[in-house]
């Protein structure tokens, strides 16, 4: 069951990195704003995913990330969410 | 229908010409057959029972195509397809081709040029650009 | 702090996924349906940890969903690469 749940949160963590390259190699490809500020996101992400890994995984009992994996998520959110009102098309 | 028949005239007329599916759809319907007038009701009524837009938005669509040399009006607001030039005719039916044989294909194109930005996040997760 | 926090990403989740809904519909594009579904799972992941005043994610299905969306993800990459012929609707 251990096993199981380190698995599934490494591969959270590395789906995340995932997103975060290829969106970072797109930005660099074709300079399009809105896929930096995606690609922040998903940085933002993967920080919070990681100390997850590390909170629950790695150290269980010693310490508790709790408030240190809300930040960067939230700022990576915020990121996205600024990108998608101001730099995405109206019609 | 080859991918090559999706040209840069194709992709531009698509552009400038065609900014959504409906738009699409009433010209499509139109160009079937040529020589008809069409009243705004019978239009919405003989479009095909997916599209689902209003008289409002029917007379948008045909403005749209009317400013681009598609389509023309009589005295009476009666409506019918003709284009401006050979050149047009040919893209309209690069476009009955394409909506025949390539639908997906067409409607992603129609998409991708509208949204440029949006298409560009979704692109970025192809691991081989095209 | 932590309620503050934990509410206010819930939220930007939500958001951001009432976003991807709104590409989808304008781009017909598969991957934003499933980034949809994805961000709305880690919106009930956000909040359900907190509002069950679990300290830490524990095993159980809780956790799960932010799994889950993950793999949402992970099917929505694979899918634009190897299976982009099909309809997107």
């Amino acid at each position: 069951m251990e096993t199981f749940n380190f698995i599934l949160y490494l591969m959270a963590v590395l789906t995340c990195l995932a997103c975060t390259a290829l969106l970072g190699r797109s930005y660099m490809h074709t300079g399009v704003r809105l896929l930096l500020w995606s690609t922040l996101c998903f940085v933002g992400l993967s920080i919070s995913n990681i100390l997850l890994f590390f909170d629950l995984i790695v150290f269980p009992t010693e310490v508790d990330l709790r408030l240190w994996r809300l930040f960067p998520a939230l700022a990576g959110l915020l990121f996205l969410l600024y990108a998608f009102i101001w730099e995405s098309e109206d019609h | 229908m080859e991918d090559s028949a999706f040209s840069e005239e194709f992709c531009g007329f698509i552009h400038t010409a065609i900014p959504s599916v409906s738009v699409a759809e009433v010209l499509l319907l139109l160009f079937k057959q040529p020589d008809r007038w069409w009243t705004l009701p019978e239009l919405c009524r003989e479009l095909p029972p997916d599209v689902n837009i209003t008289e409002t938005d029917a007379g948008i669509c045909l403005e749209t195509l009317r400013s681009r040399g598609l389509v023309e009006f009589d005295d009476k607001k009666l409506v019918r397809y003709r284009a401006a030039s050979d050149v047009l005719e040919a893209q309209v039916r690069t476009l009955a081709q394409a909506y025949n044989e390539r639908p997906v294909t067409l409607i992603r194109m129609i998409y991708a040029l509208r949204d440029p930005k949006i298409q560009s996040f979704a692109d970025a997760f192809k691991f081989r650009k095209r | 702090m932590i309620e503050f926090l934990s509410g206010a990403l819930t939220l930007a989740y939500l958001i951001a996924a009432l976003f991807f809904l709104r590409f989808w519909r304008r781009t017909a594009d598969r991957l934003f349906l499933a980034f949809t579904v994805a961000f709305v799972l880690f919106a009930l992941n956000q909040g359900l940890a907190h509002a069950l005043t679990i300290y830490r994610e524990p095993t159980s299905f809780i956790y799960a969903l932010r799994v889950l969306g993950f793999v949402l993800i992970l099917v929505a990459i694979v899918d634009k690469n190897f299976f982009s012929g099909k309809s997107t609707r």
